[in-house]
């Protein structure tokens, strides 16, 4: 890391290292992939598929066979339980099918619960921090709103780094962009955490980052094409990754400065947000380099 | 760009607006009454999952409007034809289309002129086969949908006013739906909220033609054979809650001689028996013809129908035009409630509760105590690391960060934004992306340092240099943000906005404060070198 306080321009040959990228890239959305699959696509949150979801804080450790088991008992039996946050934390999301608990039952199911948490061994000193009823109507329209927006965003995004740019950069961009999307969400199902509103925010965040990041390393292989018009696209690009490689560094220090400490002390529902961000900020910087700098190197040869 | 006094007090101006903005946050219950009368009162509003309460998104079903548009057309067609002695045959509402069919052509042709006169405005007519149909244009159903959601929002917005919660919040969301957001409402207020705001409230008074234990006695009495053919007499079988075992049915008239529209006022008084009860009553023409009403039918009984059920059936001992009663098994809690519902007036179309969330209030302070931990710990270490690697322009960058944190939650004020927990992550995440632009400059700098510029030279290549840069990275970010405002509801609107603020904000912060601090620092001077 010498070079972070030295003026002198590191001279890494990247481009000859893009095509073990490429195959570990291939292998990171396989698994992704293969873990979407496996799953049966992301878990959906309560707020996507209707249903009713309770968030409680419990005073131990308790296994999530437990909590099953113990409200399979109660004639309650959830759908999903996933543990929140950090393990210290003794947080869970319980979550029930709309079949379970229809919205009238909503009040008597909740008094019950407080009972069951009184008074049972598994879950005593606990309480309800949130319970949240979501109507069948609702849910499919996010996901499609979710969806349609990261379209329109990828597709605004083309439009704009061909018009500043070229074609090849914004594919480059685009592509970029697709591998990371993929890749985080693989993460978030592969860590089985359910896919809520704010990991579509956190998602749509590391689409920005990866992006930023990608432009700027453009800009940088943009002006050296005019500067330095004798030299092949493979220097060239290696040149811009080169200078710009020290921010690449310095910016991500200055983000997991705060991304770190929101995954450790911001609670457990912004642990999952970071977490998303944390993934996709590693893949995003990445990206930028040996995804899409590498396929402006693959554009430009084909193009002759 | 030097550090001219139009950038200096450009930024002075927004620090001092951010600041203004930003004064109710932190004075809270404190800020002087006279503050809101130059500056907006309202600092940034935190979303529920901050401070706990209850959220609750209601859909409108703005299609019933549509079929009560089609339905009145009908009334209004049988009434003309009614002076023209031409018998409707039977009529069909599909989605937006009403169907009337006729007896003969003669007759198909009078209503065809009277609804060309009357509905050719907001309708396409064809007939055909001996049947008329009223096709609703386009921008009528969206006008009548918009209505139905601007007049359920007024009677919501009246009922939960009188509920004398803090600050409960309602918004129209999308089209057909409304948000409530009632901050640190309690558990025990959640099913009465839900209750009054479901509660139709459609208040109506009709003459009871007979009553009994049973259907089948309420039917032989009109000589019916079931509901059905009720029906088709122009009667309807009501259930009955007045509290005796003799009256559970009541047959009345279908249309309603007098309705709960004309109610001017409804309050809880008590009977004879000092049992809850509420009292309400009429404004102008109401009040006229319920008098007609009462005068007209002195001996029989009258029907008061709440939402479809009896709650009483006194019988009319005299002409009363403007007072009535409803009494039933209340408690005062109840009958107030009844009261509110009633003075706020009838939803229009029926409404379905389609989400639900209740925070604990606990949830709410522990999120924001450790968000604000979590933001406080990410932030210094920003600012040092930033001071140690760049010395004298790390803290002009720190200063610029400083500012752009207080520009963004001033504006965020300023435009209403809801913070959430999403969008307080954001907010970390800006603070970690803020001093990239600064990063990508003081590079550019100290390169052009490294070629034998002179400080000032440099400052100025390393600015004009990187300006583009900094500009298409967040000008793509801010693409993706806009798309996200478009599209998104709930938090997602929130976040993206807090996303653009946060951009906008940034890149000012970047190119403009950094560079006036610096320029300020170093201009008109003999600079040996950089700190940097």
């Amino acid at each position: 890391m010498d070079f972070l306080k030295s003026n002198t321009v590191p001279t890494i040959d990247f481009v000859s290292k893009m095509r073990r990228a490429i195959y570990v890239s291939i292998a990171l959305l396989i698994i992704a992939l293969g873990s979407l699959i496996y799953h049966g696509g992301p878990d959906w949150g309560v707020e996507f598929t209707g249903g009713t979801e309770i968030h409680i804080k419990l005073a131990n450790e308790v296994s999530i066979q437990d909590i099953t088991k113990t409200l399979d008992s109660t004639g309650y039996p959830p759908e999903v339980v996933q543990q929140l946050g950090l393990s210290g934390d003794h947080e869970y999301l319980i979550r029930f099918s709309p079949e379970t608990v229809k919205f009238e039952q909503i009040q008597g199911f909740q008094s019950e619960l407080e009972k069951i948490i009184a008074t049972n061994e598994t879950f005593k000193g606990g309480s309800i921090q949130r319970v949240d009823y979501i109507g069948p109507r609702v849910g499919g329209e996010l996901i499609r709103k979710a969806v349609i927006s990261i379209l329109l965003g990828c597709i605004g995004i083309l439009i704009y780094v061909m018009i500043r740019f070229e074609f090849g950069f914004a594919m480059g961009a685009v592509i970029a962009l697709v591998h990371d999307t993929i890749i985080t969400l693989g993460a978030i199902s592969i860590m089985d955490k359910e896919f809520t509103l704010a990991l579509v925010a956190a998602l749509l965040t590391v689409i920005g980052y990866s992006v930023n990041d990608t432009i700027i390393i453009f800009d940088r292989i943009r002006e050296n094409m005019k500067k330095n018009s004798k030299l092949g696209i493979k220097d060239v690009v290696n040149l811009g990754v080169n200078l710009t490689l020290k921010r690449t560094v310095l910016t991500s220090i200055t983000v997991f400065l705060v991304l770190i400490p929101l995954f450790l002390f911001g609670g457990s529902v912004i642990h999952d947000f970071a977490f998303t961000l944390i993934v996709g900020a590693i893949i995003g910087t990445y990206s930028s380099i040996f995804i899409a700098s590498a396929f402006v190197v693959f554009w430009r040869q084909r193009k002759g | 760009m030097r550090a001219s006094r139009g950038w200096i007090a450009t930024i002075l101006i927004v620090t001092t607006l951010s600041l203004i903005l930003l004064a109710p946050t932190f004075l809270g219950d404190s800020t002087p009454s006279w503050w809101g009368k130059l500056f907006p009162d309202r600092g940034i509003r935190l979303g529920l999952d901050l401070r706990g309460g209850i959220f609750l998104l209601i859909g409108v079903d703005s299609e019933t409007g549509v079929k009560q548009e089609l339905n009145s057309i009908k009334d209004f067609m049988n009434e003309e034809l009614k002076d023209d002695k031409v018998l409707i045959k039977g009529f069909t509402i599909n989605e937006e289309t009403l169907t009337l069919m006729f007896f003969s052509e003669s007759d198909l042709a009078k209503a065809k002129a009277i609804g060309e006169t009357n509905f050719s405005e907001i309708s396409n007519i064809d007939a055909d086969n001996l049947s008329l149909d009223f096709t609703l244009k386009g921008v009528y159903v969206s006008d009548v949908e918009e209505r139905a959601i601007d007049q359920v929002k007024q009677v919501i917005e009246n009922r939960v006013a009188e509920l004398g919660l803090v600050e409960p919040s309602i918004q129209k969301a999308g089209d057909d739906r409304i948000l409530i957001q009632v901050p640190g409402a309690s558990e025990k207020d959640r099913q009465r909220i839900i209750d009054i705001i479901k509660r139709s409230a459609v208040l109506e008074f009709k003459i009871v033609e007979a009553t009994g234990p049973t259907e089948e006695v309420v039917l032989a009495a009109l000589d019916a054979s079931s509901p059905e053919d009720l029906a088709a007499k122009g009667y309807t079988i009501h259930p009955g809650d007045t509290g005796f075992e003799n009256e559970n049915f009541f047959v009345t008239t279908e249309k309603a001689n007098v309705t709960g529209e004309s109610l001017s006022g409804a309050r809880i008084t008590f009977d004879e028996q000092g049992r809850p009860a509420v009292s309400f009553t009429f404004k102008g023409e109401g009040a006229s013809k319920f008098g007609v009403l009462t005068e007209e039918n002195i001996g029989r009984a009258l029907a008061i129908v709440l939402d479809g059920t009896i709650k009483s059936a006194p019988v009319v001992q005299e002409r009363i035009t403007s007072q009535g009663r409803i009494t039933g098994n209340y408690t005062t809690q109840e009958a107030k409630d009844l009261a509110l519902v009633l003075r706020s007036g009838a939803l229009p179309v029926p409404v379905e509760i389609e989400q639900e969330r209740t925070v604990g209030p606990s949830l709410g302070k522990e999120s924001i105590e450790k968000g604000q931990t979590s933001m406080i710990i990410g932030g210094i270490l920003v600012i040092i690391f930033m001071i140690f690697f760049y010395r004298l322009q790390g803290v002009v960058a720190d200063i610029a960060l400083l500012l752009n944190m207080l520009f963004i939650m001033g504006f965020l004020s300023a435009f209403g934004v809801t913070l959430t927990l999403p969008g307080i992550a954001g907010l970390v995440l800006t603070l970690g992306m803020a001093v990239d632009g600064n990063i990508i400059i003081f590079e550019r700098i100290k390169e052009e340092i490294a070629t034998g510029k002179s400080p000032l030279a440099a400052i100025d290549a390393g600015y004009g240099r990187s300006l583009w840069t900094v500009l298409d990275a967040n000008i793509t970010t801010l693409i993706t943000a806009l798309i996200l405002f478009w599209f998104g509801t709930g938090p997602i609107k929130g976040f993206a906005a807090t996303l653009s603020i946060g951009i906008i904000s940034t890149v000012f912060s970047n190119v403009v404060v950094a560079r006036v601090i610096t320029n300020l620092i170093y201009e008109d001077k003999k600079v040996p070198a950089l700190s940097i």
